[in-house]
């Protein structure tokens, strides 16, 4: 069985707005504690240097994650003087989806599965 | 002056300390060694202005948004609610992008004090400032035009700033001075020991334009926040932290040995 049939078979029963979440965001761990630290801390805006210090992480390794959600919409890099500054979308809709994944992932079998995509990607 | 609109703090008996409240646009200082209770004073002063329709900012460096959650809760103060209701924002951040933001014409704070209509702030804690710059001087030129970017935008804040040492007076950083100076009141927290019971003691030490109760008080932290009691009676030097009988001194000064 080819790699992305068994993904998809694993994946089936998953909420499709969910599953298009977990697809478009969600490949690494850093990511999966980004998004859970800018859903409890919505209004943050900050370094990338200080977000990976508040999340724990290295500064490199969340540069790279936080340019890359910010690709994909669902933050914002603004500069401000000579930094980059990283901030989630106010926008209603965007918020609503990280909600649903972040409640999503009290599910045990839910998480399961996304670490299958993660380990998968 | 004395007769300006007043902007309450909610905490009861300090508003009748500050003659009514805080003086409108200005920069409040409340400090204190940790557990004295300024960052509950200030989560009161802004809850205190959702509950009069004057919505507030947080903005904290390094404690956690959820930290206030939790800490409001517990006092029955429901800062999700009011953030749904537009009444709070708590921004996390750190002094330099703030700084660099508030300096924008369109920065982000400024856009979403203007959206919100924010009349309140709470800046918890501004002893981050210290690591921005060496000299005192330029860290004292920082602070100024920070606080005075929060007042163009019609705000009266609280600004926190811990105190290393939990009882008494002692040596400070470097911000110490600067501070107390730009700031348009000075409200001290303090520990004191008196008959080996740790008592909470509060003052003002200054509000500019404006009369202030001079007395050192005690206050106590309830389910309900800080509340503001009676003052010291008979005893002298409360802010050492080791306050002796007015007698013992009187006895002291006065009898020949």
């Amino acid at each position: 069985m080819r790699r992305e049939d068994l993904t998809a078979r694993v994946m089936k029963d998953m909420d499709p707005e969910l599953f298009d979440f977990v697809t478009t965001y969600v490949d690494s761990f850093i990511k999966w504690d980004l998004l859970r630290f800018f859903h409890e801390n919505p209004h943050t805006m900050d370094t990338s240097e200080n977000i990976a210090r508040y999340a724990g992480r290295t500064a490199e390794d969340v540069q790279k994650e936080l340019q890359a959600l910010a690709r994909q919409g669902l933050l914002v890099e603004t500069p401000v003087e000579n930094m980059r500054v990283y901030m989630l979308k106010a926008d209603p809709a965007v918020r609503m989806r990280l909600q649903k994944f972040v409640e999503a992932t009290q599910d045990r079998e839910f998480r399961r599965k996304v670490i299958y995509h993660m380990v998968r990607h | 002056m004395q007769n300006a609109k007043r902007v309450a703090t909610g905490v009861p008996g300090l508003d009748a300390m500050l003659n009514g409240g805080f003086l409108p646009r200005t920069a409040n200082l409340v400090e204190g060694a940790p557990g004295t209770g300024k960052s509950t004073l200030g989560m009161q002063y802004i809850y205190e202005g959702a509950r009069r329709d004057e919505p507030g900012i947080i903005l904290t460096f390094e404690e956690f948004p959820e930290q206030y959650y939790r800490d409001a809760a517990a006092f029955g103060w429901d800062f999700r609610e009011l953030e749904r209701q537009n009444k709070l924002k708590i921004i996390m951040s750190s002094p330099e992008v703030t700084k660099a933001d508030l300096e924008n014409v369109e920065g982000t704070i400024q856009n979403l004090i203007t959206e919100m209509g924010a009349q309140r702030m709470l800046i918890d804690s501004i002893t981050h400032f210290e690591g921005l710059r060496q000299d005192p001087m330029e860290l004292r030129k920082l602070m100024y035009s920070y606080l005075n970017a929060l007042k163009r935008q019609d705000l009266t804040i609280i600004l926190t700033r811990e105190s290393a040492h939990l009882f008494g007076e002692g040596i400070e950083g470097q911000l110490d001075a600067s501070i107390q100076f730009l700031a348009d009141t000075y409200v001290m927290l303090r520990y004191v020991e008196i008959e080996s019971v740790v008592q909470r003691a509060i003052v003002v030490l200054k509000m500019r334009g404006s009369a202030h109760d001079n007395t050192i008080r005690r206050y106590e932290i309830n389910t309900q926040g800080l509340k503001v009691l009676q003052p010291f009676e008979g005893q002298e030097g409360v802010l050492s932290g080791a306050p002796t009988r007015m007698s013992d001194s009187f006895i002291k000064a006065f009898v020949r040995r």
